[in-house]
């Protein structure tokens, strides 16, 4: 285990300090134990990336630094003073939390009196707090959604709606969970350029370090309670032996080139030929034919228009399109929880109403939130549960069960409870209940949301391993390249394109018309891996330079060359993008650099250099 | 007593219940047809209008005074005895339905929730009420156990004709005023700050709760769960229970900090300032020379 860096803390950055944490114990009733000895210091106009692992105790920090949580040992001081009694009722005016779930932050009735209500508890008049509600709105963009109940919003609107409410307090403080959790790429980007423009002190927790890269500066690194780490974001992600120490390594998902796959990741152990469409290989019917279907909702909205697609067995395949295009309705008709007008082939078999009841035994579904298909109270009678429906005895679902478990790297877990398990150890659980039916056709919701890198990781082995026929839907792009060979590109219910994921990859038209436009992520995750294999070395060479020294009695300048041994900062294609390399990153180091003053050879040098 | 054929015990039975399920399915068809919104509305604006500038006097009417006096008159709806003056409270309310530009599709699916009660009192009644004298009795062919009451005839469409004309102003009541409005009026008039809050977070979580518990049932309808008569279904339906339960009990708990986070101790801001002007004086004595019209009309003229 690496040293942890408890003497440092969080670093001054300036002036006088907002928050100063000293010792902070917490545990919950449960008797889990959340947070030991945090100690930090947070200054006013701060950024600050709150990472760590599922269960690490970031939101619990977070709960204590708003005084939702009272610590049972140690302090929280805010602007110097203790976070408690009639000071916390203040700071809870100027601080804006936002949490995961926006449901849980939308109470009043309309958009306009949920953005007032904050304003109302400040003392605000009337008058004054629909204003700054309207201006806060108006931030966001949901102006023209003012009256509108929070249940009839989207789930990007309704996060954007919980901005407000907290935008329209005029916080001094931002802590946000996960902001970004399950939004599009379009809506994404609303919230990032949003939170750029906040001027006060920010703390957010994510997952998605190229979201934090663009957003914050400095970074703190929790692990099982403790802060690891308190450095620049900078350091952060250029460390990937630390990131990886700590469950945060996104680095896999750093290559952006289906053809160079990361060799550091174990994904490279499994090859794409595997998801090659299986039309390539078989003359079968397809397994899923659409022809000219519609489905409208009872109110009149119609969701789905004209579809036409089908897909092929063994063939993986990926839907996109912005929040409200139809995929999530387009998937309850693909698995019969909604039957729609139009023509549904199976296996070549027309789905009538009789049929359509019975496509749960061969279309299986993981749901964006996999705590909706979890009910029963072990993990055991989770997995049997689908195989008792479908006529499975007691002896035959013991060994799948086993084997189920193994596949999505469970063992052990058969007495849990499902609902006490973390997001990731969910989101398998969910894979493995389906995967054990054994279905013919495999559709999965939104897979990667809300888990952290290292689940992702494991996600996607898991997937990359399987054998069946795919339908993903996500807003991934990395997912949908790494996992998928085909996409159907969809707007307002309809199919714009089926195109392979290369060409997707490639056209920024259709990435603009469904609000995935990747810009940032792209220039963050090229700056990411610039600073990955950035490092500094020495070794005696010549170069030519200018600098002033004597000859006899004469001081002067000119351009010459002499021997130097001294650390370059180095920055280069290392040694070319597709061979493997293990220095550590950013690591004073030595290595062979042959004919460095004869040829030209592709690295920065900054002013670090120590000429004599 | 009125003595008629056997063969019209089931043309008198059938004929209420079909001409009721008539009406019935075209109420449905017409308020489904109504409900379906032919453009987004504007939610820039308040539905309802502001406190000056409501959609109708309905609108603009004070709340306190408005609950108090529509809740008032429907008490003398109830207190109604003869079927006149029901269908009389009948068209007042109509009338007021119209005045206050309710949703037409709204009003429908109110009284639709009364069809199946109130068919069943006007087939059933008839028949079960005791018989006074004086009563007339319909007797069909030689069944005496079994005669129509005109009385009770006569008692069902009363007792119909008052339950529509109450489920009617309620319409007028509840729409024409945001619920937290209309809450803060009750606040006004005594009910207890918290009932009125528990019933505010309550409405707004009910659609929450009813997308979660629809979530989680699909999520078991794709993993072959279907509804029987055995033991194994006994269970999947309490696992389901537990856990919604205990999904709604922890997003409670959320919504409670997200609450505290913004400040929240105890209160909820006013969501207007109420005011009762003399307008509003004038349109509750409006609706109680009303009500003294229909008692009078039902105790002195009967």
């Amino acid at each position: 285990m690496h040293e942890i860096h408890e003497g440092a803390a969080f670093r001054l950055t300036s002036g006088s300090l907002l928050f100063n944490v000293r010792n902070l114990f917490f545990r919950y009733s449960n008797d889990i134990p959340a947070l030991f000895g945090v100690n930090a210091d947070i200054s006013p106009g701060d950024r600050i990336a709150l990472v760590g692992k599922n269960g690490s105790g970031k939101t619990t920090l977070i709960k204590l630094l708003c005084g939702l949580l009272a610590p049972e040992d140690g302090e929280v001081r805010y602007k110097g003073k203790p976070l408690a009694g009639q000071r916390l009722e203040q700071a809870r005016l100027e601080l804006g939390v936002l949490f995961q779930d926006p449901d849980d932050q939308l109470f009043m009735h309309t958009v306009i009196e949920d953005a007032a209500f904050g304003p109302g508890q400040q003392g605000k008049s009337q008058k004054e707090a629909q204003l700054a509600a309207i201006k806060a709105l108006h931030q966001v963009g949901l102006e023209k959604m003012a009256y509108k109940a929070p249940h009839n919003l989207s789930f990007g609107q309704k996060k954007r709606a919980a901005l407000a409410g907290l935008l329209a307090m005029n916080p001094e403080v931002l802590l946000l969970d996960e902001p970004t959790a399950n939004l599009d790429p379009n809506q994404e980007q609303v919230f990032l350029d949003l939170l750029k423009n906040f001027t006060g002190t920010l703390i957010c927790i994510s997952h998605d370090l190229i979201f934090l890269y663009e957003l914050c500066d400095r970074a703190v690194v929790i692990d099982q309670g403790r802060i690891h780490h308190d450095y620049t974001l900078r350091e952060l992600v250029s460390q990937r032996h630390t990131l990886r120490e700590h469950g945060l390594d996104f680095s896999f998902r750093l290559v952006m080139t289906p053809s160079a796959p990361d060799p550091d990741s174990e994904v490279i152990e499994n090859t794409l030929s595997q998801s090659a469409p299986a039309s390539e290989k078989t003359e079968d019917p397809p397994i899923v034919e659409l022809h000219g279907f519609q489905y409208r909702y009872p109110d009149g909205t119609l969701a789905l228009q004209n579809v036409t697609f089908s897909i092929r067995k063994g063939e993986r395949i990926s839907i996109v399109g912005e929040n409200g295009a139809g995929k999530s309705t387009l998937l309850s008709c693909l698995v019969g929880l909604l039957q729609g007008k139009g023509d549904y082939r199976f296996a070549g078999k027309t789905v009538t109403r009789k049929e359509c009841k019975r496509l749960w035994r061969r279309v299986g579904i993981v749901f964006q939130d996999c705590a909706d298909q979890l009910f029963c109270s072990s993990v055991k009678e989770e997995l049997a549960f689908g195989l008792h429906r479908l006529g499975y005895s007691r002896s035959e679902t013991e060994p799948r069960v086993c084997r189920a478990l193994s596949m999505v790297r469970l063992e052990g877990f058969e007495d849990r409870v499902p609902l006490h398990l973390s997001g990731g150890e969910r989101k398998r659980l969910a894979l493995a209940c389906v995967l054990i039916m054994e279905p013919e056709l495999l559709i999965l919701d939104e897979p990667t949301a809300g888990l952290d890198p290292q689940g992702e990781e494991l996600l996607l082995n898991i997937l990359y391993n399987l054998d069946v026929t795919l339908v993903l839907v996500s807003h991934d792009v990395f997912f949908m390249k790494e996992l998928t060979r085909r996409t159907l590109v969809m707007h307002q219910g309809k199919i714009l394109e089926d195109l392979p994921i290369q060409t997707f990859m490639q056209d920024d038209r259709l990435g603009d018309l469904n609000g995935l436009s990747y810009m940032y992520r792209l220039r963050s995750s090229r700056d990411i891996r610039i600073l990955q294999h950035e490092h500094e070395h020495s070794h005696p060479h010549t170069h030519l330079h200018t600098h002033p020294h004597r000859h006899e009695n004469l001081v002067h300048e000119h351009t010459h060359a002499h021997e130097h041994d001294h650390p370059h900062r180095f920055v280069h294609r290392h040694p070319g993008e597709e061979k493997k390399h293990d220095h550590m990153p950013r690591r004073y180091h030595h290595h062979d650099h042959s004919d460095h003053d004869r040829e030209s050879h592709d690295h920065s040098h900054e002013n670090n250099n120590t000429d004599k | 007593m009125v003595h008629i054929s056997l063969w019209y015990l089931p043309l008198l039975v059938l004929l209420p219940l079909t001409v009721l399920a008539i009406i019935a399915v075209w109420l449905r068809r017409v308020a489904h047809r109504q409900s379906i919104a032919e453009e987004e509305p504007d939610w820039s604006v308040p539905a309802l209008g502001d406190e000056e500038g409501g959609i109708s006097p309905l609108h603009r009417w004070d709340v306190r005074c408005k609950i108090v006096t529509i809740l008032g008159f429907s008490f003398v709806i109830a207190s109604l005895g003869h079927l006149g003056p029901a269908l009389t409270a009948v068209g007042i309310s109509l009338i007021v339905s119209v005045i206050s530009k309710v949703s037409l599709a709204r009003v429908l699916f109110r009284l639709l929730a009364l069809t199946g009660f109130l068919g069943m009192l006007v087939v059933v009644m008839p028949f079960t009420v005791p018989t006074h004298s004086g009563d007339t009795l319909v007797i069909f062919g030689n069944t005496d156990w079994l005669c129509l009451n005109l009385r009770g005839l006569l008692l069902s469409a009363t007792i119909s004709a008052r339950a529509v004309a109450i489920a009617l102003l309620m319409e007028p009541l509840f729409s024409t005023a945001p619920l937290p409005v209309t809450l803060h009026g009750l606040c006004r008039l005594g009910v207890p700050e918290m009932a009125s809050q528990s019933v505010l977070l309550s409405y707004r979580y009910v659609h929450v709760f009813r997308h979660e518990a629809r979530r989680m049932s699909a999520g078991m309808q794709v993993r072959g769960f279907r509804k029987r008569t055995d033991i194994q279904t006994l269970r999947t339906v309490a696992y389901f229970l537990g856990m919604l339960f205990v999904r709604s009990f922890e997003r409670t708990e959320r919504v409670f900090e997200a609450m505290r986070a913004r400040g929240y101790r105890g209160r909820f801001p006013e969501p207007v300032e109420l005011r009762m002007r003399t307008m509003d004086i004038l349109m509750a004595s409006v609706w109680l020379v009303a009500a003294a019209v229909l008692i009078t009309y039902d105790r002195i003229l009967f």
